[in-house]
Formats: structure tokens, sequence, C-alpha cells
């Protein structure tokens, strides 16, 4: 269970507190997936990072399966958003100097125990359709394809939360409906709750759950 | 808004990274600049040193033998002497050994100068008169300190005795060649108040005493004498002065000064020519004869010897002078080998005209033997006791035998058995005293007596006209003139202009420290370049913007660039500071640590502009070329790739970009594109096989003798450091490799040491320039040298002696002969220490040291003449020469007895102090006495590998005497005796032969103190290598913080999902200490493979505490770097890179 309660998030500047985020409020279990749009510079991604624990919200409370991460120390936190937390970026981010499989385990790699990755690692891969890839490098891949990596990178630990900013925002229609699909097949077979951060009208229509970030204030559409 | 503000903006708001390039372009100016004043300080300290122990000398005149005291103040008041001069001191110079007769404490190598009021008043110190008086002696300090005396204590001083006779004929004395003297101490002399005065320069201890001129002069029996005159100059500018002091001369010197007697033979009415050496030689006789030509006066010629005996019909007469005359005196000389006896003599031997007559007479041998020869003659006429045949005046005078009284009272300087002399002979003596008792002719008497000294003992000048005594003066006014007093012993040279000109050094120190510095600054510039490449990296977008909005290209460089000059401005600003700290540390290094490669604690820091500003401008310069470099590859990349501040990335036409399928290749900078090129890693591959193949072909060569060991060795060492570069190479290019899985740090490491790959070109470079580093600082220790032990082998550097010895006073007698070493007293029964010790003997002309020992640039380099004996012998090792034939290839020593090629005298000198102290080459000329109007040519024949022959030339024997025919005896030995016999053997020759000032070393402390120099010159370049190589590790380290900054979107992805700061670090480290491992790996492992041959030969010694401490640094100073880089990097966020706006 996600639980935020009265969210706050403001920018210092020297001319005073910039504010982003205001008294936001959000409940979601498993299963839920919801797109979160708005206008440029609405304080979107900053939601999700706070979200995804990696920036701090002014005040307000945001707890994860009961735990709020930001009272967590560094360490803790680390392994917290390492086991909980997937996350999917619009640009993949994945290691060039890594193999496709490598990219895919490199959440694992700092995890308590080795808990056999590889065969989910190749499992996830298989997926999405990447089985005959493992061994390649990102630069031998297409847009796309990448992405589907940084998907099956996400879900490598089994996250209860899955972080969307913009996943199909630097591809073209086709990737893009793919990269979607299976975000959202994947998604359902996790049971993941799922958040996307999207400006794609297409893709936000795809999630049962719609909000609007305006002004400051989340609203559902 | 202006540029300018812009630029200003600029600079404060990345001030972090502009200081890092500042203080980047600081090391390196300071570095450079600091070098270049060690330069500066080394020569200036020198010269310092030099002016002070010089006081007001500029030229000198200078005489193997002694001269009138007066002669100073004849060129004192000569006309043109203040012209150029100011004022002339005579004193008296001598070298001596020092004894503090109570503790018995001994100083070899002590100049002596007899001095009186003039010699202070002449250095300007009127005022401060430390004229010794009576029995007083002036010590400088450090013999002071070095014989412990104090106020009163006595002490000797022993010197050679002044003789005009030569050393190495009949008359010279060679058991009784020096004199010592006592004196008693009246302290130390402050260097400040010329207690360290030297004419010729030296940066070590002065070891000198004063002592009063009018008792030395006594104590020598040459009142009224000096052998030294300094002149003081006018005014700057010494170019021409050496001339004109020898024109001043010529004008000034008397025929005293040169040793030539004018008598008045009243009684034979002629003058007689002679000289105080008793012998005259050729071109004094030329001389001679030709002044009495001119004043149409005649000439006879004399050769007057002592003969043993005389011999005929079983009687003998002994002790006898004999004159051999010529033509005009060779009436009763007829028939073949005709002698005429006086009727003394004839009714003596009871002879008659037709007899047979013998000669025996000693003959003076030039090695050192005394040999009895004989010479048969007959008897052709008798000659009576009166006219020319009683002319007792027609022998020179020698001293102990022409002045006695009597023939018992003779004091000859060879044996004599006074049981041989009759009464009738003192009776002869008493009434004819020096009288001839017989006469042969010249032509006979010159091939029997002859020497290289002369082969007259005196020419007669009779008048043709007019009276004896105008006669007399005449002819010493014609005379006078056609002498040159320069070849007659007397010297002129400038010391000040020569010391100055050797001040320079034969050692650029300047040159030195910056080779040894090359790493530093290196370093720093690699610091700077990617400092000020990592700011504009930083700054792409702003970049992108700039190129946006519509600055062209050529702005933005000029922007960039011009921010860069100001960097390097500042930076060189803060370097000069550095340069006096770097400078003053260097300086102190060479006090203390490096003190062996100086041999002085007496150089201080001397600043100076130009260095400061070379320094700053090569700096400058560099840093600039730098930033140019780095701005050159901006160029290509277009405005979309730099605002989106990434790329360095290829994008594939797949759609990607999002924008209608544009293919963008913006062009990347020096390193490899990140998708590994198919052909790349073959052809680094092929290379690494290829460069190992060369290796072990080099090694195999190497071992089979077809190429030399080190060579070999080294020549493999570098081919495999190229090698294994190839193969890391090909290697990160790689794709192939072992998954990286599993938790804990050995995974994150490994991911550390994948991210090696990212950038392979970038990772090589620092390997490279690591393994590079490292490589050349451990292999240099292959020319470390090491002389612990003795060698025997005759091929090494110390020809297979194994002690070497100096004496202070000349030794005529061969050590090798049992007479030898019983006239000095080496005979005795209980030396059996000395039984199988061989001497081979050199003859030696003080010099300059021309040895890395002697920071001066020698002007005029000891020499030394070895006997044909060592030349047939072979030794020592030569590592090349001018020989031709096979005979000179098989023994270049041989070419020491060529022909003189051009004039120029072939001489042999080691190969070091060839190249890095005369900076000559085989075939070049050494000029001694340039200025001077008889300088002395010496052509490198020859180069000797390592021998202890590093501070002098080489020149045959013959040559040595044409040339230097004053130096006489032989002063510089190498004895053969087995190693454990040495220390006995040193110790015997040292206490027999102390008052010859006999100084004994093992020559492998001789090869060890030249190897000393050398290696700290190594250690010097390996400690500040090391410096060097510590600094770049700080590059590496920047380079890793690029890496970080480069890839700040993929590490914020992997701190998403859940690596933390401790995970970051460890990635980082792990790469950084892969990198210098494989560096100092590499480069360590070919480096021992390089010096090999040299590990095994020094019995598998190494420095490995100095050099393993230096690697330890360098690894400890990298992982630190790369610890604060990583750190630093880190704590600005990372998740704003994962941003999609």
């Amino acid at each position: 269970m996600l639980e935020v309660t009265d969210l706050t998030k403001e920018y210092p500047t020297p001319r005073g507190p910039l504010p982003i985020l205001s008294g936001i409020s959000l409940s979601l279990s498993r299963g839920d997936a919801v797109s979160i749009m708005g206008p440029s510079g609405s304080g979107k991604s900053t939601l999700l990072y706070i979200l995804g624990a990696l920036e701090p919200p002014t005040s307000g409370t945001v707890t994860l399966d009961g735990r709020d991460p930001f009272g967590l120390t560094e360490r803790e936190l680390a392994a917290f958003r390492n086991k909980q937390i997937g996350f999917i970026f619009q640009d993949h981010s994945l290691l060039p100097q890594c193999s496709v499989l490598e990219n895919v385990l490199t959440p694992t790699l700092v995890a308590e125990a080795d808990g056999g990755y590889a065969e989910r690692a190749r499992s996830l891969l298989d997926q999405v359709g990447l089985s005959e890839r493992i061994d390649h490098r990102p630069a031998e891949l297409s847009g796309g394809e990448k992405q589907r990596v940084a998907l099956a990178r996400a879900l490598i630990r089994q996250p209860l939360l899955l972080l969307c900013d913009e996943p199909t925002g630097n591809l073209d229609r086709k990737a893009a409906e793919v990269v979607a699909s299976l975000l959202l097949e994947l998604h359902r077979r996790q049971e993941t709750i799922l958040i996307v951060v999207t400006h794609s009208a297409e893709l936000a229509a795809r999630f049962p759950t719609r909000f609007e970030l305006i002004e400051q204030q989340l609203r559902q559409a | 808004m202006r540029t300018t503000t812009l630029l200003k903006r600029n600079f404060i708001y990345y001030w972090r990274t502009n200081l890092a390039v500042i203080l980047g372009v600081a090391t390196a100016v300071a570095v450079l600049a600091g070098a270049l004043l060690v330069g500066d300080s080394v020569r200036a300290s020198l010269r310092d040193l030099f002016l002070l122990r010089l006081g007001n000398t500029s030229q000198v005149v200078s005489a193997a033998g002694f001269f009138r005291e007066q002669l100073a103040d004849d060129l004192q008041t000569h006309p043109q002497f203040a012209t150029a001069f100011g004022a002339a001191c005579p004193l008296i110079v001598l070298n001596a050994i020092v004894t503090h007769d109570e503790s018995r404490r001994r100083g070899s190598g002590v100049q002596v100068y007899g001095v009186d009021e003039r010699f202070w008043k002449f250095h300007g110190r009127e005022g401060a008169d430390q004229t010794p008086h009576n029995r007083e002696l002036l010590l400088s300090p450090s013999l002071a300190q070095e014989l412990g005396s104090k106020d009163g204590d006595a002490i000797l001083v022993r010197v050679e005795k002044p003789s005009a006779i030569p050393l190495e004929s009949l008359h010279g004395r060679k058991e009784d060649v020096g004199r010592t003297l006592r004196f008693s101490a009246r302290g130390a002399l402050p260097a400040s108040a010329l207690g360290e005065f030297s004419i010729r320069p030296q940066q070590g201890a002065v070891r000198a005493v004063f002592v009063p001129l009018r008792r030395l002069q006594r104590d020598l029996e040459q009142e009224g004498k000096a052998n030294t005159i300094l002149i003081s100059e006018k005014g700057p500018g010494d170019a021409a002065k050496p001339e004109l002091v020898e024109r001043l001369l010529k004008d000034a010197f008397t025929l005293e000064d040169v040793g030539v007697k004018l008598r008045v033979l009243e009684a034979h009415h002629c003058l007689s020519l002679e000289t105080e050496g008793a012998v005259v030689n050729d071109a004094l006789a030329e001389s001679a004869r030709r002044a009495a030509a001119g004043l149409g006066a005649q000439t006879s010629s004399f050769l007057t010897y002592l003969a043993n005996s005389i011999r005929a019909g079983g009687h003998e007469i002994p002790y006898s002078l004999v004159t051999a005359v010529d033509d005009n005196y060779s009436e009763g000389l007829s028939g073949e080998d005709p002698i005429m006896l006086n009727e003394w003599a004839a009714r003596d031997l009871g002879a008659k005209p037709g007899d047979a007559v013998s000669l025996d007479y000693y003959l003076w041998q030039e090695p050192g033997r005394l040999l009895t020869q004989t010479a048969q003659f007959r008897l052709s006429s008798i000659a009576g006791l009166s006219g020319a045949a009683a002319d007792r005046d027609l022998a020179p005078e020698y001293p102990g035998i022409t002045g006695s009284e009597s023939l018992a009272d003779w004091d000859p300087p060879f044996p004599m058995d006074l049981g041989r002399i009759r009464p009738r002979d003192e009776e002869y003596w008493h009434q004819y005293r020096t009288t001839p008792k017989a006469f042969i002719r010249l032509a006979k008497g010159q091939e029997l007596w002859g020497s290289r000294f002369g082969k007259l003992t005196s020419i007669r000048i009779f008048p043709g006209s007019g009276d004896l005594r105008s006669l007399h003066e005449s002819y010493r006014q014609s005379l006078r003139p056609t002498l040159d007093p320069v070849r007659m012993g007397l010297s002129v040279y400038s010391a000040k202009a020569q010391g100055l000109a050797a001040s320079r050094g034969a050692t650029d120190f300047g040159e030195y420290f910056v080779y040894f510095s090359f790493f530093i600054v290196a370093s720093a510039l690699l610091l700077t370049g990617l400092f000020f490449k990592l700011g504009v990296e930083q700054r792409l977008r702003e970049i992108g913007i700039l190129r946006a909005i519509g600055f062209p290209a050529a702005k933005i460089r000029s922007l960039f660039l011009n921010e860069g000059a100001a960097l390097a401005i500042a930076g060189s600003i803060v370097g000069l500071l550095g340069a006096l700290a770097y400078g003053g540390l260097m300086m102190l290094g060479l006090r203390t640590w490096w003190v062996d490669a100086v041999g002085t604690t007496l150089l201080t820091l001397h600043i100076s502009p130009l260095s400061l500003a070379l320094g700053a401008a090569g700096g400058i310069l560099a840093a600039l070329a730098c930033i140019v470099w780095t701005l050159r590859r901006l160029a290509p990349a277009s405005p979309r790739s730099l605002l989106s501040g990434d790329w360095n990335v290829q994008r594939r036409g797949d759609g990607a970009t999002g924008r209608g399928g544009e293919e963008e290749t913006p062009r990347v900078f020096l390193y490899l594109p990140v998708a590994p090129s198919p052909r790349r890693p073959v052809s680094a591959s092929h290379a690494a096989v290829a460069f190992s193949l060369l290796g072990l072909l080099l090694l195999l060569g190497s071992a089979l003798h077809w190429v030399g060991q080190v060579a070999g060795f080294f020549g493999a060492g570098t081919l495999l450091l190229v090698a294994l570069l190839c193969y890391q190479s090909a290697w990160l290019q790689g794709s192939k490799r072992k998954i990286i899985q599993g938790s804990g740090w050995w995974p994150v490491s490994r991911l550390g040491f994948r991210n090696a790959t990212y950038r392979p070109g970038r990772s090589v470079l620092c390997i490279a320039l690591i393994a590079s580093a490292t490589f050349i600082i451990v292999a240099v220790d292959a020319f470390r040298r090491d002389s612990q032990d003795v060698v025997l082998d005759k091929k090494s550097g110390s020809g297979g002696f194994s002690l070497l010895a100096e004496s202070l006073l000349p030794l005529t007698q061969d050590l090798n002969t049992a007479e030898g070493r019983e006239s000095l007293n080496l005979g005795l029964p209980d030396d059996a220490a000395l039984a199988g010790v061989t001497f081979t003997r050199f003859r030696l002309r003080p010099g300059d040291d021309a040895s890395c020992l002697n920071l001066y640039q020698p002007r005029n380099p000891k020499i030394l003449a070895p006997g044909d004996d060592l030349i047939k012998s072979g030794r020592f090792a030569f590592q090349d020469s001018l020989a031709r034939t096979p005979e000179e290839q098989a023994n270049p020593w041989l070419l020491l007895q060529g022909e003189a090629a051009g004039g120029a005298a072939p001489v042999i000198a080691d190969a070091n102090s060839m190249t890095y102290v005369l900076h000559l080459k085989l075939g070049d000329e050494f000029v001694i006495n340039q200025s001077s109007d008889h300088p002395i040519r010496l052509r490198l024949v020859g180069a000797l590998k390592d021998s202890l022959f590093q501070g002098e030339l080489l020149l045959s024997e013959k040559n040595f005497l044409r040339l230097f025919p004053d130096q006489e005896g032989y002063r510089f030995f190498l004895i053969d005796v087995p190693p454990e016999k040495a220390a006995r053997v040193s110790a015997v020759l040292e206490e027999r032969l102390s008052d010859f000032g006999f100084d004994v070393m093992p020559t492998n402390e001789r090869l060890a103190s030249f190897h000393r120099v050398e290696n700290t010159y190594l250690s010097t370049f390996q400690t500040l290598g090391g410096l060097g190589l510590v600094l770049g590790t700080l590059g590496l380290a920047t380079v890793l913080l690029r890496n970080v900054l480069e890839r700040r979107r993929e590490l914020a992805l992997l701190r998403a999902v859940g690596y933390d700061s401790s995970d970051f670090v460890l990635m980082v480290v792990a790469e950084n200490a892969w990198l210098l491992a494989c560096g100092l790996l590499t480069g360590t492992a070919c480096a021992l493979l390089a010096i090999a041959p040299a590990f095994f030969s020094r019995g598998g010694h190494l420095p490995t505490g100095s050099l393993g401490v230096l690697l330890l640094i360098v690894v400890v100073t990298g992982l630190a770097a790369s610890l604060v880089a990583t750190v630093a990097a880190l704590r600005s966020p990372l998740l704003p890179a994962l941003r999609a706006e």
C-alpha cells in the first residue's frame, strides 16, 4: 500500500520558497495503475521522485508498505529503494559497458543476498522479447529495445512500486505502443503499484486511473 | 552586458574548476621556473664562492721556479700598467702537506701562501692587516678544524724544496726533494678575511695556510724571490688582459727572472752565459748565439760533466771534471774519439798520446735509475795547465760540489766512494778546483751526456771589438728581447676570467632539473588540460545555448581561450611564488639529501628574473597549448548535441531521436567510440603479438650474445611494455566478458573494473602514462653503479689495480727495483708486505679535476702520462676510440704514441668526463691556455669506459715531457697488490713515504666516489619522477571524476535502484585501483626485465626499499585522490540527471 498524506514540496530560492506541490494526498494498493499528466513544470517528476524516495517532501508523509522511507538512514533507504521500488526513466540510463543481461542484473549486485536473479533476469528478458539479445550491448539496441531492458531491470527485484517518468517519451509511436503494452502486462503479472508520469494522452488513456497535476494540486481526471 | 562581463562572471561562477586549472598551471610554472632557478643558483653560488675566494685577483703570473720579487714592482711601474691594472703583489704559492705536530693529524693538498702586508693591501684590507710574523701561521677555517689546531700549536709544513737543477738529471737531489718548516698556529682566518683564498675555483673546502713571506724565502733559500704575482684589474672586461700582461712581462723581466746567468770572466776576456739549472737548452743556446752574432761577437759552447774515473794503463783518477768543447777549442783533438788530458792528469795516469783512455760516468736514465757507463777515447794530446786548459770557470755551479773546500766535503746527489780520493786529488782540488782534467769534442760529449734539459752547460761570448763591460751591457740588452719569458717558465693566465667561465659549471643543473622534473611538469600540464576540459564539458549546454543564440564557433573558442589565458596567467603568477619554494627546496636537497652530487653545502638559492620569466612563459605557453588542443575538439559538435549535454554517444537512425528520424552523428573526442569496432581489437591484438615476438627475439639475441645484454634486456623490456599495453587495449575494447552477477562488494568492484571499458582509449592512456613513468623510474636503476668490491679484472674500470696513490713531491726512483725501494727506505727486511707488489708510474701535471666531482668547468685539466708499461699492457676497457689498425683496435692505448695530428697531441679521457664534463667527443680538441700566445692543443683519441681516470686526461710520456718539461718525476701510481694485502701495503707506503706526501687509496673507493655522484643524480631523478607520478595519479583521479560526471545519469539510476554512496565509492575506487595496478604492475614488471642483467651483476641487490616506498606512495596517493574525487563528485545531487525535463 502506498499512502501519501498532505504532501507539500517547495524549493528554496533567493527570493523565497517556490511551491511545487501542495497538499497532495494519495492512496494506492497493489495492482493499481495510475497515470499523472500535467503541463511542463507542473511538478510531475518531482512528485514521482518523492514517491520513489529520491527526494524528501517539504512536509507531509509518504509510506510504502507501512514504512516511511524518509525516516530511514541513507543505507536503509538505499536498501528500501533497491527492494521496493522500480524506476523507468525517459532516458533508459543503461550502462553502456554492460550487456543486456548485466544491465538487468545491476540492482541485484547490491541486494542483501544472491537470490538466483540470473534466472529471473532471463525470464524477464524473455517476457519483454529480448531473450535473443542478452549478450548484446545497449549501443546495439534500438530505443524501444533499450526501454524494454530498462523495464526488465526495474522488475528484477519484484518491487512493490513501479515508477515511470515519461517511459515512452523518446520512442516513436510503434515502439511506444510495444513498451506501454509490456509495461501494463508486466505490472499486471507482478501486481505492482504502477505510477506513470506522461505527456502522452494516448498512454494515459490506457490507465484505469488518471490524475492531473495542476497548480500544485493532484486532481483525478 | 559585454564579453568581458561574461568572462568575469564565468571566472567567478566556475571557480572550482578554474581554481584547479590555476593550480595545475601554477604547479607547472613553479616546477619549470624552479628548475631553471636551480641552474642559476648553482652557477651563481659557484661564481660567488669563487669571487669571494679570489679577492681582487684578476691576472696571475706564475713560474715553476722562482723569480725576483722585484718583478712585481717592475710590472707595476711600467707606463702601461696603470692603463689596465690596479696593483701587482708578489707572493710564494706552494703545495704542501701540513701536520699538526701534537696530534699528528695531517692535511694534504694544502696551499701555502708566503705573504706580507702587500697581500692584504692588494685585496683592499689595509686596515685589517692579518700578516703573520716570524714563525706565525694562519690556517683556513676548514683546515684548522680538520687538524684540530689551536693558537700556539706547532704546525709542520712540508713543501717541495725548490731547485733549479732538474730533478731527473745527475745532479738533481732525488731523495731530498722536500723541506719541512715549523710554524706556530695563530688561529683560523675566516673566509671573509680571505682565509679561503684560492686562485683556482673549487667548490670544496679550501685547505690553506698563510706564512710570512720573508720567513718562507729564508727557509727555502730563495731570499728576495717569489713564484707568483697577483695582478688586480682597474676596471671590468678581462678579455685582452693576459696578452697585455705578457707584453708587460716581456718588457719588465730580467735574465735572472728566467734563470739565466751572465758572468763576466775577466781572466778569459769573455762573458759566460749559464743557467741556474746548470744546463743550457737548445732554445736558449740559439737565442744566445743570435744575440751575439747581432753584436758581432763570437761564441763558444761547452758541456762539462763529472767522470767517476779517468782510466788509462791500469791507473785511474777519481771524480774529475771533463769538458766537451766546440771547434774553437778543439785544436788538440784530432783523430777518432780523441781526448786531451791536462798535464796533471796525464802525469798521474802515466799516459802519452796514442794511449787508450776510458771515462766512467754516471748517467741518470729517465725511468729512474742511475747507470754507470764507460766511453773509450784515444789520447790525442796533453795540454799544459795554463790558458784555456786551466779554466776553472768551465764548470757550472753545483750546490754541494763546486763550493766545497775539499773533495771529502762533497755532498753530491749520487753515490760517491770517498775512499777512492787520494791526497793528491785533494791537492788538485785545492789548487785548481773545478778545472777540467780532460777535454773531448763537443759532439761526442753531447752524445754521451746530453739530456732533454739541454746539451750545454755554458756559452762564452767574446767581444769582437770594444771592452768587456760594454759588451756585457749590450749583450744583456740584445739577448733579453730574444727570450720569451713565457717559454722560459713564466706563465700568465687570467685567473678571474677563467674562473668565471668555469663557474658556468660543467653540469647545467637547470637543464638536469628540468629533465628530473619532467614528470611533474607533464603531470601538472595533464591536470591543467584535464580540468580545463572538464570545465568545458561541464558547460556543454551553455556552449550549446550560445551557439543556438547565434555565437559563432570561433567567438566561443575565443571566449574560452581568453578565459584559459586568464587562468594561465593567474596560475603563472601563483606559480612564480611556488618557483621560489620549489627552487629553495631543490637547493636544500642539494645541500642535504643529494649533497653527494655536488660535494659542497655552500650552494644557496639565487633568484633570477630571467629564469622566472622563462618558466612563467613556458608554463603559460604549455597551458595555452593544452587549452587550444581542448578547444579544437569543440568545433565539430552540433548545437543540439551540445544542448543535450551528452554528445559522445553515437545514435542510430532508428527514430530514437524522436525528431523525424534524423540521424545525428556528432563527432567524438579523442577517445574511441563506445561501440567496439570489429577491426580495432584485432589490430591491437596483432600489435601486441608483434611487439611480444620482437621482445622475445631481442631476449634471444641477448642470450646468444648477438646483442649486448643491457641493450637487449632494456629493449626487450620496452617492447614488452608496449606489447602489454596493446594487450590491455585489445582487452578493454573486446566484448567477451564474464557476466557480473551475485551480490556484495566483489560484484560491485567488478562493475567498477568493467567501467574502465567505458572509455577504453582513456583507460589505456591512463595505464600507459603510469606504466611508462613507472618503467622509466624503475629502469633507470639499471644505470646505478655499484663498486663495492675490488675488481681484479684488467678490463674493468680499475684496470685490475687494487690501489692508487698520489704524492705531493715527485718520486724519480723506480719503486719496482730494489735500488729504488732502498733509496726510499722501502727495502727493509720487515717489509715483506711489499713483496710481489708492482707499481705503474705516471707523470702528473696538476690541474682542474675533470670528473663529475668538480662542479666547475675544467679549463686546465689535470694531466697524467703513463709509461710504456701501461700502454703495452692494454689494461682498462675502452668505450670507443679512433683506432684504425688492428693493433690499435686491440689496444687503443697505442693511439697515444701516434703522431700529433696538426700539432695537437693525442690524449685519452674517460668517456663520462669527455661527454658530460668537457662536452667533447672523439676527434675534438681541448685547448689549454687558449687565450695566451702559447696554447696547448690536445686531441681526444680514446674514451675509457667507467674508469678511475675520470678526473684526468692521459698523454704519452714523450708528449708530456715535450709540452711540460718543468714537471719532473712521478706523482701518480697504480699499484698491483692482492686485495687481502692492500691495507697493509697502503699503511707501509703512507708511513715510509710520508715525506713525499704519499697518499694511498683503494681504487674501488675512487670509482665509488664517481658512482656516488651518478647514483645521486639517478636518485634525484627517481624521487622527482616519483613525485611526478604521484601528481599524475591526481590526474587519474580527475579522469575518473570526468567519468563520473559523464555518467551521472547512469549513476543516478543506480542510486535510484538502491546503490548507496559506499557502493559508488567502491565502484570508482575499484576502477581507479584497477587502472593504477595495471599501470604499476606493467611498468614495474617490464622495468625489472629491463634491468635484469644489472640486477644479477650486482648480486641481486636492488634498492627495493626506496623504490617500494615510492611505488607505495603512488598507490596510496592515487587511491586517496580517487576517493576524494568520488566523494566530491557524489556530493552534488545525482538525481537531477534523471529528470526528463
